[in-house]
C-alpha cells in the first residue's frame, strides 16, 4: 500500500497546473446534480397569463377548464390549418392572434381541440395595420348619448370580452430563444415538446360564474384601486372652500388581453404625464392664491373597467365623506381631462383636439382658454381645434361619469385625435413606449454541432407608441390654460403666463419611470418617494381592491403607482414647512401630510392636501368581511350598466415546457426491461443447472 | 464536487462526485400518468435486471454471500471517495479535449485495479481463517464452487454500488412526465443510455471479480491482465460518448465489451470446474 501511495504522490506533482480551459460550449448547460437536471428538463418559460374576470352575467378572460394542469403539444399555427387533430397547445404569433380568438369564438369544431395557447412576440413589430382587443367602442354603456354604434376604436376586435376555456400565455421577450431551439428541433423522429399550463381559477374549481355568486362564495375580489386628488395651492381644510374649481382630471389605468402587460404608453399614461408636468410648471407660480378659481387635480385608477374610479369620487362628493373633504360638487364650474395625447406630432408642430361635453357656456370658456394658451405658446407651434361636429359627442373617457351624474357639468377632452383614435394599440400589450426589436443570431459553434444556437439581442427601436414631445407639448398647452381659466374673468397678467414652463426632462424621466421596463419603478424620480414593491416594470392593471373599505387615509393596500402619484402631487402642491421634519406616518400639524416616508431616509412633512380616494363600483358594499352588490340605484344610470367586474382567485400560475415521449417508447422501455431481468435469470439458471452437473456433487 | 452530468463519461464523471450529491431536491416534478412511471420502472429494470437475478438465485441463499456483497460495496464506494478526495483540486474539467478524462479514467482505474489486490488478499486472509474454523469444527473447506460464489458476490458488489451510484440515483425525474436528451447524443434519451451503461458495468464488475481471484489464485497472467485492461477499455469506451453522435458507437461497444467478459468468464469457470473435478476424481 505505501508503494502504491508514493506512487500516486508522484502522479499528482506531475498534474499540479490547472485543468485545461477549453472554449466552454455555451450550450452545454453544467449539471451539477439532480434538481439542476429537473430544471434542465423542465423549462419554465417567463410569461405573461390572461386571467378570469367576472361581471354580474358571466365570465371573460381565460382559465384552465377544470382543477388540474393541462398539457399538450406545441403546434405553430400554419395559416391554412382547418383543423387540429387532437388537443394541442397552439403556437401563435401576435399578428395571427386577433384571427385565432376570433376563429375560437365562433368554431366549436376547431376550440374543442385547442388545449392552451402561447402568443410569440413578433421579431418585428409589423402590425401597421394596429392591433386592439378592446371593442370599437369602448364602453359604450356609459355614454351620454345615444348613438354606440360609433367606431372610435378603430382596430377593435373585442377578443379580451369573451370567454375562453383555456388558458393562453403571452411569451416574455426573454423566452423567445429557448421557444425557437425547442420548436426549431422539431422533426419526425424527436419527442414532442408538450406545455404545461397551471391556471387553475379558484372560480371555476368552485363552480361560481358570476360576481354575485364568486363575492359571496368569496372566490373572487372586485377590481379597484386608489386614485388621488390634491389642490393647488393647499386648500385651508378648516373652512369650506369657497372658490369655485376648476378640476383637471386624467386617468392612470389601462386593460389588455394580458394582466401583466398593460402599460397603457398614449392611453391613458400619456395624459397622466402631461397632468403632471403640468402641475410641476404650475407649481412654480408665485400668487396661485390669488387667482379667482381653485385648481384641483385628480388621477383616477378603474376607469378601464367601468369608470370606477370618477363613479366612486362622485359618490364620495355626495357623501360628503373625509376622502374629499375640501370639494363640493357644486362649486366644480370647469373639468378638463387629459386623454391620449403621446401622438400628435404632424408636419409643422403638434395639434390637439378638444372634444368638448355638456353646457356649451362653461366648453365656450375652456375652449377660449385653450386657444389663448396656444396663441401664448407661439413659436413652439402648438395648436388646439375644437374636434369635429361629425363626432356623436366626446370619446371614451372619465368626462362621461361626470356628464351623466350632473348634467349642467361642462367640461371638455383633450386628445391628440380627432374623430376615431390615433392609437392603433389602445388596450393592448403593444401599447408600450418601446417598440421592442429582437435580432437573433444564429451560430454554428462547431462544424459537428448538430444544433443552431439562438442568441438574442433585444433593443428599443424609435417607432414608440409615446412621443416625448407631444406630451410636453400637451403640457405646456393644458398648464397655460388651466392658469387662464383659473383667473377667471380677471385681466390676465400675460408675463406671469409667459413665466409658466414645462420641464421636458421631467416628462422623459415619468415616460422612462411609468411606461418602461428599463429603467421602471426603479428609477430615481419614483426612488424619491416610494420603494417600489412590485419589481421594476410599471403595469397599470387596476387590480383588485384588496383593502377592507375605511375612511383612513393610510391604506394598506396601495398599489405602487398610485402610492407614487400621492406622493408626487404632494410634494408638487406642497408649501413646504420650514425646519422639515423627518416622518415615517404621521406628521405633528394636522392637516400636514408625510411625503416619502417609505424611503430610507424617512419622510418630510409638508403642508399639503393630498388624498386618497377609494375607487371601486358603487354598487357593492362590504359588510361582514363580504363584498355584497347592492341592487342599481335608480337615480344614477350608470349603476344598471355597470358590470361589476371581479377577479377569481388563483392559486399558483404557471407555464413550463417539456419533451414527453410517446407512450409506446415508455411501454417497450418496461417489457425491454422485463425481458431482460427475466433473460438474465433464465441464463443464471441454466448456467447454474450446468455447472452443478459439471462438479456432480453428492 | 463538480462534475458534468453532460458528459457520458459518467464513470470518471461520478466517481468523483460527492455522495451526497443530492439530498436537496428543491423542484420536485410531478409524478406523471402511469405510462412515465413505466418508463422509470423499465429503466431501473434494465440497468439492475441481472444483478437482481443473481441476486435471487445465487446470493439470496447464502447469507454469507450476502455479507460479501455488502462489505465489497462499501468497499467499492470508500475507493470512490479517496479517489473523490484526491482529484478534488482539478475538478471541475472545464475541458472540451478528451485527453484530460482519459487521465481521470487512467488514474481512477488503476486505483481501483490496484484496491481490487487488496480486496483479494482480504478476501485469502479470511479463506484461510474459514478454512481453519472448519477444521476445528471438523466441517469441510470451502470449496471451489464457494470460493467462485465468493468473487462473484464480490463483484456484484462493485457492479451493484456503481449502478445505484451513477444511474439509480439520476432517475428520479425518469418517473415523471418528461424525457431528457443530452446534446451530444440526440437520438437516444438520456436515461436510456445511462440504464444501458449502468447494465454493461454491472457485469463487468461482476464477472471481473470472478476472473481476477481465480487470475490472482492460480497465478495465470492472461487472467490477471485481463481484467485491468477489460476495465479500462470499458471506461475509455465511455469517452466516445463525449463526441457529438459518438453514444451511438459508444453503447453498442461497451454492451459488446460486457459480453466478452462474461463469455471469458464463463470460460474459465468451466474450464476451471471440470479441471478440478478431474482432478479430484483422479484422486
Amino acid at each position: 500500500m505505501a508503494r502504491v501511495r508514493v506512487f500516486l504522490a508522484v502522479l499528482f506533482l506531475l498534474f499540479t497546473s490547472s485543468p485545461v480551459h477549453g472554449a466552454d460550449n455555451g450550450s452545454d448547460s453544467v449539471l451539477e446534480s439532480v434538481p439542476d437536471l429537473e430544471k434542465a428538463m423542465y423549462l419554465n418559460l417567463k410569461s405573461y397569463p390572461c386571467v378570469r374576470l367576472l361581471n354580474l352575467s358571466g365570465e371573460i378572460g381565460c382559465s384552465n377548464p377544470g382543477n388540474d394542469k393541462i398539457s399538450a403539444p406545441i403546434v405553430r399555427l400554419k395559416s391554412g390549418t382547418i383543423r387540429l387533430a387532437r388537443p394541442s397547445t397552439v403556437l401563435l404569433q401576435e399578428e395571427q392572434m386577433q384571427d385565432f380568438f376570433l376563429r375560437v369564438s365562433g368554431d366549436l369544431e376547431f376550440s374543442k381541440n385547442v388545449a392552451g395557447v402561447l402568443v410569440e412576440p413578433s421579431e418585428t413589430v409589423n402590425m401597421s395595420s394596429g392591433f386592439s382587443p378592446a371593442d370599437k367602442f369602448p364602453q359604450s354603456a356609459f355614454a351620454p348619448y345615444s348613438n354606440t354604434s360609433y367606431e372610435w376604436n378603430l382596430p377593435g376586435s373585442g377578443i379580451m370580452w369573451n370567454k375562453y376555456d383555456f388558458p393562453v400565455f403571452l411569451l416574455a421577450e426573454e423566452s423567445i430563444s429557448t421557444l425557437k431551439e425547442i420548436v426549431g428541433e422539431r422533426n419526425e423522429a424527436s419527442p414532442e415538446n408538450v406545455a404545461e399550463f397551471d391556471l387553475v381559477m379558484q372560480t371555476t374549481k368552485l363552480g361560481t360564474h358570476d360576481s354575485e355568486t364568486c363575492l359571496k362564495e368569496q372566490t373572487c375580489l372586485p377590481l379597484g384601486g386608489y386614485s388621488v386628488w390634491s389642490s393647488l395651492p393647499p386648500i385651508n381644510i378648516s373652512s369650506t372652500v369657497t372658490k369655485p374649481i376648476v378640476f383637471a382630471v386624467a386617468s392612470f389605468d389601462s386593460a389588455s388581453f394580458f394582466r401583466d402587460r398593460s402599460l397603457g404608453a398614449d392611453s391613458p399614461i400619456s395624459g397622466l404625464i402631461a397632468l403632471l408636468t403640468a402641475v410641476d410648471a404650475l407649481s412654480h407660480v408665485n400668487h396661485l392664491k390669488n387667482l379667482k378659481k381653485q385648481l384641483v387635480f385628480a388621477v383616477l385608477t378603474g376607469e378601464a373597467w367601468g369608470y370606477l374610479g370618477s363613479r366612486k369620487f362622485l359618490q364620495e362628493l355626495d357623501l360628503g365623506s373625509d376622502s374629499i373633504r375640501g370639494l363640493s360638487s357644486s362649486m366644480i364650474e370647469q373639468i378638463v381631462e387629459i386623454g391620449s395625447v403621446g401622438q400628435s406630432l404632424g408636419k409643422g408642430g403638434t395639434l390637439f383636439y378638444a372634444h368638448a361635453g355638456g353646457e356649451s357656456s362653461g366648453t365656450k370658456v375652456i375652449l377660449k382658454a385653450l386657444e389663448d394658451a396656444s396663441e401664448s405658446l407661439g413659436s413652439d407651434n402648438v395648436k388646439v381645434k375644437k374636434a369635429s361636429s361629425m363626432n356623436p359627442g366626446i370619446p371614451p373617457s372619465s368626462l362621461m361619469a361626470f356628464l351623466r351624474k350632473n348634467t349642467s357639468a361642462s367640461g371638455i377632452v383633450l386628445g391628440d385625435f380627432d374623430s376615431a383614435f390615433s392609437n392603433k394599440f389602445y388596450h393592448s400589450h403593444l401599447d408600450n413606449a418601446c417598440k421592442l426589436k429582437i435580432f437573433f443570431f444564429k451560430r454554428k459553434i462547431t462544424k459537428k454541432m448538430f444544433f443552431l444556437h439562438f442568441y438574442q439581442v433585444i433593443f428599443c427601436s424609435t417607432t414608440a407608441n409615446i412621443k416625448t414631445s407631444s406630451v410636453a407639448a400637451a403640457a405646456a398647452l393644458v398648464a397655460r390654460a388651466l392658469y387662464i381659466i383659473a383667473n377667471g374673468d380677471a385681466t390676465l397678467d400675460l408675463m406671469a403666463l409667459n413665466d409658466i414652463k414645462v420641464n421636458v426632462s421631467l416628462v422623459e424621466e415619468l415616460v422612462g419611470c411609468l411606461v418602461t421596463c428599463e429603467p421602471g419603478l426603479s428609477c430615481e424620480l419614483v426612488g424619491r418617494y416610494i420603494s417600489p414593491s412590485n419589481g421594476d416594470c410599471p403595469s397599470h392593471y387596476v387590480g383588485v381592491f384588496q383593502d377592507t373599505p375605511s375612511a383612513s387615509q393610510k391604506p394598506s393596500y396601495v398599489d405602487d403607482t398610485s402610492r407614487f402619484l400621492w406622493n408626487f402631487l404632494a410634494d408638487m402642491t406642497s408649501a413646504t414647512r420650514d425646519g422639515t421634519d423627518s416622518c415615517t406616518g404621521d406628521c405633528s400639524n394636522v392637516g400636514d401630510v408625510c411625503i416619502g416616508s417609505e424611503t430610507e431616509g424617512g419622510g418630510k412633512c409638508v403642508i399639503s392636501t393630498t388624498r386618497y380616494v377609494p375607487a371601486y363600483s358603487t354598487r357593492l358594499k362590504y359588510e361582514n368581511n363580504i363584498w355584497h352588490v347592492l341592487p342599481a340605484n335608480p337615480s344614477d344610470p350608470m349603476e344598471s350598466v355597470d358590470p361589476v367586474w371581479t377577479e377569481s382567485y388563483w392559486n399558483t400560475i404557471g407555464l413550463r415546457v417539456y419533451k414527453v415521449e410517446s407512450p409506446l417508447y415508455d411501454r417497450l422501455v418496461l417489457a425491454g426491461g422485463v425481458f431482460v431481468t427475466f433473460a438474465s435469470y433464465l441464463a443464471v439458471v441454466i448456467a447454474r443447472t450446468q455447472l452443478a452437473k459439471v462438479v456432480k456433487r453428492d | 464536487m463538480r462534475c458534468r452530468l453532460d458528459s457520458l463519461s459518467l464513470i470518471v464523471c461520478l466517481h468523483l462526485l460527492s455522495i451526497d450529491g443530492d439530498d436537496d431536491k428543491g423542484e420536485r416534478s410531478q409524478i406523471g400518468d402511469t405510462m412515465t412511471v413505466a418508463a422509470g420502472v423499465g429503466y431501473v429494470l434494465i440497468a439492475l435486471g441481472p444483478a437482481l437475478s443473481l441476486f435471487a438465485s445465487v446470493i439470496a441463499k447464502k447469507p454469507f454471500l450476502i455479507l460479501t456483497l455488502l462489505s465489497s460495496t462499501l468497499f467499492w464506494l470508500i475507493s470512490l471517495i479517496i479517489l473523490a478526495g484526491a482529484w478534488r483540486a482539478f475538478l471541475p474539467v472545464k475541458s472540451t479535449e478528451l485527453w484530460p478524462y482519459s487521465i481521470l479514467i487512467l488514474t481512477s482505474v488503476g486505483f481501483q485495479e490496484g484496491i481490487r489486490i487488496g480486496f483479494w488478499r482480504l478476501f485469502k486472509k479470511m479463506e484461510d481463517m474459514l478454512n481453519a474454523f472448519a477444521d476445528r469444527v471438523s466441517k469441510p473447506r470451502l470449496f471451489l464452487t464457494d470460493k467462485m460464489q465468493l468473487a462473484l458476490a464480490g463483484g456484484l458488489g462493485h457492479g451493484l454500488a456503481h449502478a445505484v451510484f451513477f444511474c439509480l440515483s439520476l432517475l428520479t425525474p425518469a418517473f415523471g412526465p418528461a424525457t431528457f436528451y443530452v446534446d451530444k447524443c440526440p437520438s437516444i434519451p438520456f436515461f436510456l443510455i445511462s440504464a444501458i451503461i449502468a447494465l454493461g458495468f454491472v457485469i463487468i464488475h461482476t464477472f471481473s471479480m470472478v476472473i481476477a481471484f481465480n487470475g490472482y489464485t492460480e497465478g495465470k497472467r492472461k487472467d490477471q491482465i485481463f481484467v485491468p485492461f477489460a476495465h479500462l477499455i470499458a471506461a475509455l469506451i465511455t469517452l466516445i460518448n463525449l463526441v457529438p453522435g459518438g453514444c451511438n458507437i459508444g453503447l453498442p461497444l461497451l454492451c459488446i465489451m460486457a459480453g466478452t467478459t462474461l463469455y471469458y468468464s464463463w470460460q474459465l469457470v468451466w474450464r476451471r470446474l471440470t479441471e478440478h473435478q478431474t482432478t479430484r476424481s483422479s484422486d
